[in-house]
Order: structure tokens, then C-alpha cells, then sequence
């Protein structure tokens, strides 16, 4: 399973007729195609620059945003964007659903209000069409998430191996010291796609087994005693597999560079600002009651990225 | 409508013709009696005439289920039964129909005696519950009625006891309304202490009531397969966690936040959250079997 094959079904989801106007450009090198629309790659651009966005906005959140809220927050982001594009829900007033819907979830009590006092940049009038327009996208983000609300992140499981590691493992003396590196590489992998793809257990362990690896000091023991694999022999070699596999997913991230993304950025700006006025926008989970139905609005591009942190 | 000759007239016409004593029925000119005549249940008068066909038949052939020894043998009694009913209500053959009761009901009787009292017997105990239920319906209406009565009452004398005191005493409004909020703190108490106290007496211990005539059928055996207890087994690709009460005694415990007080005072052990952590870190570890 590779990352980027997830998004392949993005791309039918928009307009159906324009589709057959656009050949299909590939091009090696990361520059904007002539197309009307986003490539793969252009789409993924823009995806790790809103999610980096997305952090940093949980990061300069106050009060401070627990760790677990911010995974859980980049999950559901990562998660809505397998199943939808970008051209379809523009990212930025996702992302800020994504976060508000996991302070929820978490049960991290933030009143909305405060959520969006966060927004530094805009006046008290432009928070409050930012907060209505989360309010607006929270049931089809829910829809789009299937309902699962429950994200494990994989903060405990490394508070668990801790825990396990200084009970039956005397060997290491300080697991302490691992904690620091660890939690990096965990913020890292949070970026990636590895939450999808490897259980949160596996996604702590590996990042414990890497942090004492770059410390100097040998984990065998640990898997090959405690963890009762020493006859099991298979189940150890795929489990170092799996670690393999994830460590490069992580080399692999960087972040994109700022003049693609302000080329794909402007590409995105002008496909919504086209299509948002014909297509049938299905912002609204419940939009087929017609009592519940509101006046379009028309202020809704107002307010741009540059006005958010 | 007339039981007899299956004609229908509206009351005020059946009052008129009975008025003389006994009538003639206005379509057949057969003398008739006025107990023959009921109320039409049904709009089809087809339906009405046949439900009453049916009940006195089935007044007659009354024979349950586990009075064959077969399946096959109860379908076929009942095939006679509805051909007896069909025959009368469409008029077919309505002679020997007549006959063929008789006969059954000679052959018959002592089974017939028998199962008019078992039927007897259930209507009494659907009737018992259904008054049962009224009865506990009513009951509980009436006491929330008077329940409310009688707390508005009390309110609107607190108040009145209220303005009162402001009027015509010398003491501070503030120590008035402190009063006042005692007392009505001290009238709720009261009120919650007399729904305790009422206690019906009219109950048995088991609960019923004791004018109530009780039937003595007894309950329905059910027979099933003994149900055997399995334990739960979760599958959890992962090593085995240790159990939460082994927990501290292994000494995991030494190395989790220790329970304030304030937390041990609402349930909280410092187990529950070190078995969660280890839960966590261990479910799905391994990799799948392929």
C-alpha cells in the first residue's frame, strides 16, 4: 500500500463533464501542470501544507492543546481528505473543523468562542463566520469520517511500553531518557501516513526501539524476552519488517517547498471560486431537509488563508 | 339486525314494531322476538352475520389443539369447522349443516362441558389483568392529581404567610425573606417525607390486591437447552496483558502516578489507568498470521 494511491479516487468526485476535457498530464519534475484541475502530486502538496498549518495552529492553541487532541485532529484531516479532494472542500476551513471536532471528541472543553479567539488574525466579526462555517461542515466531516470518531493514537501505547519497560526490563536503567526522542518521532510520524497503515502499538514500539537505538543502547532483549518472541522467529523478523517500512515513511516526508505550494494554492483559489457557484455543494450533511435550509452564502470567500494565523 | 332472518332495521323501527308485542320482520313477514335483534359490529353485513354464525358454531366445536393426537388430525377438524361456518353463512345445505351439529354436539357433550370451563377459566385471568392495569392507571393519576394540589396549596399559603410578615412586621425585609426561604425548605421536607409515609394497605405482601378473585392456572412450562457458560476469549494480536489486580503486585504500579485522594474517593485506582496503558501498548503488536 503506498500513500499516495489512496488519493487516486479523488479525482472523479469533481464535476463530471469537465473530467473529459483534461488529458491526463504526467510530469516528473514537481511543476504545476497546464490542467485545470489539481495532479496527484500538486493535491498532496497541499494536503502537507494545510496539515502543517493545522499543527501549528494546535501548537499556538491556548489554553494548550493536549497531544492526543492534535492526533486525533490530523487523523480525522488525513482521514476526510482519503476519501474527498481538496477541489471539492477547501482545506482550511476543514482543518479548523477537524481540530474542533476533536477538542470535542476528546473531551478537551473548549467553547467555541474560545475556539475560534485562537484565530488571531481576524476581528471578532471574521471569527464568527469562521465559527459558523465550522459549525456548517462538523456533520459532513462526522459523515465522511463513517462515524468513527474514536482515534487511538499512539501517545498511551508509548506510556504503556514505558511502564512495561521499567517494570520487567531492569537492563535499560533510564527509559526516561528515551521519552524525549521518542515523542519526536512520534510527532513525525503523525505527519505521515503511517497512522494509517500500522497499528498505534506497532507506531509506538518502533518509535521507542529508535530512540534507544540513536542513544546507543540494544532493545533485543527486550523484544526477544519480554515480549516472549524468542522462539518465534517469523514474528520477529516481520515485526523489524514493519519498523523498516515505517522508518522510511518518515524519512520520506518533507515539507513542500513555499513556491509550489503558492502555485498550487492559486490553482486551488481558482477552481473553487469556479466550480463553487454551479456544482451542487454539499457542504451541509443535512441539506435534504428543506425546513433547515439556509440563504446561499455569498461571503464565503471573503476571508483568505493569510488570515489565519 | 335480526338474528333470525338476517334483515336489518334501525332501532328506532325495531322500538316501533315492538312496541305492539311481538312483530313481523318488515322484509320477511317471519314472526320474530326482540332478543333476536343486535347491535351491527361490522359495515359489511355479510362479515357482522358470519362473526355471529361463527360464535354460536364455535360454542359448539370447541376441541383445542392438544385434544388430537396429530397435527394432520387438528387441521382436518378445523377444515369441518370452517365448512360448517361457510355452509350457514352462504345458505348451502343448511339442513343437514343443522343436522351434522347435532350429531356432533350428542356424540360430544361431556368434551364440549369440559372446554367451555378451560375457556372460561382464561377469559377470567385476561380479564384480571387488564383490571389490574386499569386500576394501577387510575390509582396512579389520582395520587399525582392530589400531589400537585396539594403542593400549590403550600406554595400559595408561603407566599401569603410572606407578604403578610412584610406588612406587619417590624423586623428587616432581609431576615424575613431569610425566614422565609427556611421555611419553605423545611415544607419541601415535609412534602417528601409524606410520599414516603404513604404506604397502601390494601396488598397482600406479593402484591395483590386483596378483594381481587385470583384464577389458579397454573404458568406455562417452557422448556429449553441449558444454556452453558463460555468465557469471553479477545484476541488481541498481542502479548498477554497482566491482569488489573495482579497489577501492583508485579510492579507496574511504581511506576504510574499514584492515586490523590480526591481520586480514590470517587473509584479511581491507579491500576485502572496502568492496566489501559498496558492494554494499549500491547493490542496489535504482533503482526497477522497470513
Amino acid at each position: 500500500m503506498i500513500p499516495q494511491s489512496n488519493r487516486t479516487s479523488t479525482k472523479g468526485r469533481l464535476c463530471d463533464g469537465v473530467l473529459d476535457l483534461v488529458p491526463p498530464v504526467r510530469l516528473n519534475k514537481l511543476a504545476v501542470s497546464e490542467s485545470k484541475l489539481l495532479e496527484r502530486h500538486e493535491e498532496d502538496v497541499i494536503f502537507r501544507h494545510y496539515e502543517k498549518r493545522m499543527v501549528d495552529f494546535c501548537n499556538a492553541f491556548k489554553p494548550v492543546m493536549p497531544k492526543s487532541v492534535v492526533g486525533t485532529a490530523i487523523m480525522y484531516f488525513r482521514r476526510f481528505y482519503l476519501n474527498n479532494s481538496t477541489m471539492e472542500y477547501h482545506p482550511r476551513i476543514i482543518m479548523l473543523t477537524c481540530a474542533y471536532l476533536s477538542c470535542k471528541v476528546d473531551e478537551f472543553n473548549v467553547s467555541s468562542t474560545q475556539f475560534v479567539g485562537n484565530l488571531l488574525q481576524e476581528t471578532p466579526a471574521g471569527q464568527e463566520m469562521v465559527l459558523e462555517q465550522i459549525l456548517e461542515y462538523e456533520l459532513l466531516l462526522i459523515q465522511q469520517l463513517n462515524f468513527h470518531l474514536v482515534v487511538h493514537t499512539p501517545y498511551r501505547p508509548m506510556e504503556g511500553l514505558l511502564i512495561d519497560l521499567k517494570t520487567r526490563f531492569p537492563t535499560l536503567e533510564n527509559p526516561e531518557s528515551l521519552r524525549k526522542n521518542a515523542d519526536d518521532f512520534l510527532t513525525q510520524a503523525a505527519m505521515t501516513d503511517a497512522g494509517l497503515l500500522f497499528p498505534p502499538s506497532q507506531i509506538a514500539l518502533t518509535a521507542i526501539l529508535n530512540s534507544a537505538s540513536r542513544a546507543g543502547l540494544s532493545m533485543e532483549s527486550y523484544l526477544t524476552e519480554c515480549l516472549q518472541l524468542k522462539e518465534d522467529k517469523e514474528t520477529l523478523s516481520k515485526m523489524y519488517e514493519s519498523m523498516r517500512r515505517m522508518k522510511t515513511l518518515l524519512k520520506k516526508y518533507e515539507l513542500p517547498k513555499p513556491e509550489d505550494v503558492n502555485a498550487c494554492k492559486k490553482k486551488l483559489e481558482r477552481i473553487h471560486a469556479e466550480f463553487s457557484s454551479t456544482s451542487n455543494k454539499r457542504k451541509r450533511g443535512y441539506e435534504e431537509d428543506s425546513h433547515l435550509a439556509k440563504e446561499p452564502r455569498l461571503t464565503e470567500e471573503e476571508w483568505t488563508d493569510e488570515d489565519l494565523l | 339486525m335480526s338474528g333470525l332472518t338476517r334483515s336489518w332495521i334501525c332501532e328506532n323501527c325495531v322500538e316501533m314494531l315492538f312496541v305492539r308485542g311481538s312483530g313481523n320482520c318488515v322484509q320477511c313477514e317471519t314472526p320474530l322476538r326482540k332478543s333476536n335483534f343486535r347491535v351491527q359490529l361490522f359495515e359489511d353485513p355479510t362479515v357482522d352475520k358470519e362473526v355471529e354464525i361463527r360464535k354460536k358454531v364455535l360454542k359448539i366445536y370447541n376441541k383445542r389443539d392438544f385434544d388430537f393426537p396429530s397435527l394432520r388430525e387438528y387441521n382436518d377438524y378445523l377444515e369441518r369447522v370452517e365448512d360448517v361456518v361457510s355452509n350457514l353463512t352462504n345458505n348451502i345445505d343448511v339442513e343437514n349443516t343443522k343436522l351434522q351439529m347435532e350429531q356432533y354436539q350428542r356424540e360430544n357433550r361431556d368434551l364440549i362441558q369440559k372446554n367451555k370451563v378451560k375457556l372460561t377459566r382464561e377469559q377470567e385471568e385476561v380479564e384480571e389483568l387488564l383490571l389490574l392495569e386499569k386500576q394501577g392507571n387510575e390509582q396512579r393519576r389520582l395520587e399525582l392529581l392530589q400531589e400537585e394540589q396539594r403542593q400549590l396549596q403550600a406554595k400559595r399559603k408561603n407566599k401569603q404567610a410572606l407578604l403578610d410578615e412584610l406588612e406587619h412586621s417590624q423586623l428587616p425585609a432581609t431576615m424575613l425573606l431569610a425566614q422565609h426561604k427556611v421555611r419553605a425548605a423545611k415544607l419541601e421536607t415535609q412534602i417528601e417525607q409524606q410520599k414516603q409515609a404513604v404506604k397502601p394497605t390494601s396488598l397482600f405482601s406479593t402484591g395483590i390486591n386483596m378483594r381481587q378473585t385470583v384464577s389458579l392456572q397454573p404458568p406455562p412450562r417452557i422448556e429449553e437447552v441449558l444454556y452453558q457458560y463460555k468465557p469471553v476469549h479477545v484476541e488481541t494480536y498481542g502479548p498477554p496483558v497482566p491482569e488489573l489486580e495482579l497489577l501492583s503486585r508485579l510492579g507496574y504500579l511504581n511506576h504510574v502516578r499514584a492515586a490523590m485522594p480526591q481520586d480514590t474517593a470517587g473509584g479511581y485506582t491507579s491500576a485502572l489507568a496502568c492496566h489501559r496503558a498496558i492494554q494499549d501498548a500491547f493490542s496489535g503488536l504482533f503482526p497477522l498470521k497470513r
